[in-house]
């Protein structure tokens, strides 16, 4: 009884200091523990389940890879078609960045998970000469 | 003469009940501090979204404190009950010196009750609501090894944690004041009600003006550890992440947080419902309006009623400028730690992973990430990290979530 009541504050700060050693050594090792133990478990599973999806969605795509290879074949001459037309290409003078802004334009609308083969990008004539086509503005403009 | 005696008595009245008797010192310099904010938010625009309302909300209780008084009864005698012409009837009755008084009750002021969605834990978790449905874990999916960046980030809690202990906090003060390194808003704000309300103020005013200020605070620790040729990596291309991925994600993260970590799962739940509207594509109406109707209103009554947490007598302490210094060193540290990860994991993958990315895994979605990316391109101006960056960045959302879960569990 005495000795609780002569040292309190001694006894206090004392155990307290340890106490507070303990209390943030506890925490920091079950934060740092728990926090990478859980994050890591995700890492693991996110692993595993994105390779199941891809496996699945490979398996889907094999399938239409198959079709698309048989439409192949049954055409005798790719090779020398996307030569062509990469030719004309040069001659409609399409700068590459307007190829690129096609393309992307395809493949969002395909989205990224399609294959897609972009195989010519021509010009189309308007069948309106360039003076007809002012006019035609010219008359729908509004106001 | 009655008539002027009756006009002398009501200035007296009004004059008595005015603002110029009743402030003190400490509410006339809280109301210098929230114009001040309210500049800031205005003028500078740093977080205008929630400093605008949280200034306000300090601003109005200094001014006028009963506006976050909690309802009590009053005690008043059968007499004095009927000069206010108030029904006694149904009243409970206290009888003190053999006099019966009716327990009255009074009502709370209007921020009082908008405050209970704080104090209970109700908005965080909404907003994580809506912020599950603007957040795309795309990156995360296809990169998962990013979160080890967004736990790596969250270091600097525990280690703030010890120095709030040392500092002469209670471990459940100093487990509220550790969260700030989540740099999390809501998160901060919903272990401070569980763990240490009386210090919502403080916590959250130091939490959402460190979120404003990560462009400010996290350049020169980033460009203090690493190197140059660190600095200017350039990262691979992300794979593309399917759907069925990006719809299972949620709920594989909900299903495991919530079974290990019960603590985290209100926040990390809500989120993650959020995320599963917007992915799953079939509600787009409840994710439209999660993330825009839902999120204003919640961010109107969580900014104004935190701000209002703020009243001179409790926030003017030391205690509030040990936090605001802790705070600081809690973001630091974390900023600094997800630096070093990515430098670790700059070295494993043998130079693939630009370590600039680390300092995102501080959630602060998505400026952080963008402060990756600037400091990036200061070396290489074709350097384009941001989705890379965006994958420690959400993955520190989930990470502050589960070291809030940890705190709850272990201090709680």
């Amino acid at each position: 009884m005495s000795f609780s009541n002569l040292s309190p504050l001694l006894h206090m700060a004392e155990l307290s200091l340890a106490e507070k050693g303990i209390s943030s050594a506890k925490v920091i090792l079950t934060g740092f523990v728990v926090v990478f133990a859980v994050l890591i478990l995700l890492i693991l599973i996110i692993n595993l389940y994105s390779f199941i999806v891809s496996k699945a969605l490979n398996n889907d795509k094999k399938k239409k890879k198959e079709k698309i290879v048989e439409t192949k074949n049954t055409s005798p001459i790719p090779k020398p078609v996307t030569a062509k037309i990469s030719a004309q290409e040069v001659e409609n003078a399409v700068s590459e960045e307007v190829v690129a802004v096609i393309s992307a334009a395809v493949a969002s609308m395909y989205g990224s998970s399609e294959k897609v083969k972009i195989k010519s990008i021509k010009k189309s004539n308007s069948g309106r000469s360039a003076w007809a086509n002012a006019g035609v503005l010219e008359n729908t403009r509004p106001f | 003469m009655e008539i002027l005696q009756g006009f002398m008595e009501a200035v007296q009245g009004i004059l008595e009940s005015s603002g110029i008797l009743t402030l003190n010192w400490q509410n006339y310099v809280m109301i210098g501090v929230s114009i001040v904010l309210l500049y800031l938010a205005i003028k500078k625009q740093y977080e205008p979204l929630l400093l605008l309302p949280i200034a306000f909300g300090m601003l109005l209780v200094n001014l006028y404190p009963a506006i976050m008084a909690p309802p009590t009864t009053e005690l008043l005698t059968a007499e004095q009950c009927a000069q206010q012409s108030i029904a006694t009837s149904g009243h409970a009755t206290t009888v003190i010196n053999g006099v019966t008084y009716y327990e009255n009750p009074t009502y709370g002021g209007l921020l009082y009750y908008l405050y209970q969605g704080v104090k209970l834990g109700i908005y965080p978790p909404l907003i994580f609501l809506g912020i599950g449905c603007m957040t795309d874990f795309g990156p995360l999916i296809s990169n998962p090894k990013s979160l080890i960046l967004g736990a790596a980030a969250q270091i600097g809690i525990f280690i703030t944690f010890t120095g709030a202990i040392f500092l002469g906090f209670t471990e459940a003060e100093a487990g509220a004041i550790g969260i700030i390194g989540g740099a999390d808003g809501p998160t901060a704000i919903y272990v401070t009600t569980k763990l240490a309300p009386h210090l919502l103020g403080s916590i959250a005013i130091a939490a959402y003006s460190y979120m404003a200020l990560v462009p400010i605070i996290q350049p020169p620790i980033m460009k203090a550890l690493t190197t140059k040729k660190e600095r200017s990596v350039v990262m691979e291309q992300l794979r593309p992440v399917s759907k069925l991925e990006k719809i299972m994600f949620p709920v594989i993260v909900v299903i495991l947080i919530a079974i290990f970590l019960p603590d985290a799962a209100p926040l990390v739940g809500m989120l993650m419902l959020g995320n599963l509207f917007k992915e799953s594509g079939v509600v787009d109406r409840i994710a439209k309006a999660a993330q825009n109707e839902l999120m204003n209103i919640i961010t109107i009554f969580l900014g104004t009623t935190v701000g209002a947490t703020a009243s001179g007598q409790k926030f003017l302490t030391l205690d509030t400028l040990k936090i605001i210094a802790l705070g600081l060193i809690a973001f630091c540290m974390g900023t600094a730690f997800g630096v070093l990860f990515g430098k670790i994991m700059y070295k494993a993958t043998g130079g693939k992973v630009n370590p600039l990315i680390g300092s995102a895994g501080v959630s602060a979605v998505p400026m952080a990430a963008r402060v990756s990316q600037r400091v990036g391109q200061q070396e290489n101006p074709g350097n384009f990290l941001l989705m890379h960056a965006m994958g420690p960045n959400v993955a520190g959302v989930i990470g502050s979530a589960v070291a809030a879960g940890v705190l709850l569990n272990v201090v709680g």
